[in-house]
């Protein structure tokens, strides 16, 4: 049996390695991906938490983690109908050319 | 671990311990390489197909946590719809081998040096609990039961995340409907 700190560790390297991508990606699309990344991770930590606790038959961790995709899809849809109608209009996704609305 | 791969392994000879570690930390270490492809690669398109990759790893690893359906669900949704998305995303769009890191090295170390704190954080919390297996040996929930207590116990939740489901299909509409001149 892989001990749960392993699951943790990898789950934590998932999420730094997400949190890399949002910070240095300058394309929109990248940035969604990291962000899916990162929802990866949480979801690792929620099943690790449901197998390991004291009632696994319970299920809670993995509804949760059902959850989390379905958000995770319906927020990839939203990110991405945006890039599209933001490169529709300012022919960019670069994110640091998006910036009408900064001061 | 999986029942079939168990099978496998009897006819083998090899324990059953260290063939799932022989197996997993393979497994965990291509899924973080491959990670750090989607967020490095200089090719949007191929950080699309990294991230697949990645999202296949991580289902490996649901596996290994005896979630056999999400591993399903996170094959099925996120590399058969979210990348597919993606992809077609890259192709509608026109800036597909851009710099990753726009040529600024400040904003790039500056990130790391972020990204490796916090993870130095988790590993520090992670490694200073001390962690009771007390659900280790235990039945893991089947997929009988799962779909039971979604339509019973939690069938107002289920029900909310079609509506958003719903609303984020109206809205990914409205968004990407080409205005009439």
């Amino acid at each position: 049996m892989i001990p749960q700190s392993h699951y943790l560790i990898l789950s934590a390297a998932l999420f730094s390695i997400g949190v890399f991508g949002i910070l240095t990606r300058k394309n929109a699309i990248g940035i969604l991906m990291s962000i899916e990344l990162i929802l990866n991770a949480a979801n690792i930590n929620l099943i690790t938490f449901n197998r390991f606790s004291g009632k696994p038959a319970d299920g809670l961790g993995q509804i949760f983690a059902l959850f989390v995709i379905a958000i995770a899809a319906a927020s990839a849809v939203v990110g991405l109908g945006l890039v599209i109608a933001i490169y529709r209009n300012r022919k960019t996704i670069l994110v640091n050319k998006m910036d009408l609305m900064k001061w | 671990m999986p029942s079939g791969l168990i099978q496998l392994l009897n006819n083998t000879g090899v324990s059953h311990e260290i063939a799932a570690k022989m197996i997993f930390y393979p497994i965990a270490c291509l899924t973080l390489l491959f990670a750090i492809s989607v967020v490095t690669s200089r090719n949007i398109f191929h950080s699309a197909l990294y991230l697949a990759l990645t999202l296949i790893g991580v289902a490996c690893v649901y596996l290994y946590l005896d979630a056999e359906f999400l591993a399903i669900v996170q094959i099925l949704i996120y590399v058969g719809a979210i990348v597919t998305l993606f992809i077609f995303t890259i192709m509608l769009t026109a800036d597909i081998s851009t710099v990753p890191f726009g040529g600024i090295m400040r904003r790039t170390l500056l990130s790391a040096i972020a990204a490796i704190g916090i993870f130095f954080i988790l590993i520090k919390v992670v490694s200073k609990t001390t962690w009771q297996a007390a659900g280790a040996g235990a039945p893991s929930l089947g997929l009988p039961e799962l779909g039971r207590s979604l339509m019973t116990k939690y069938v107002l939740p289920f029900e909310v995340i079609s509506l958003i489901s719903l609303a984020a299909l109206v809205g990914a509409i409205v968004i990407g409907k080409a205005r009439k001149k």
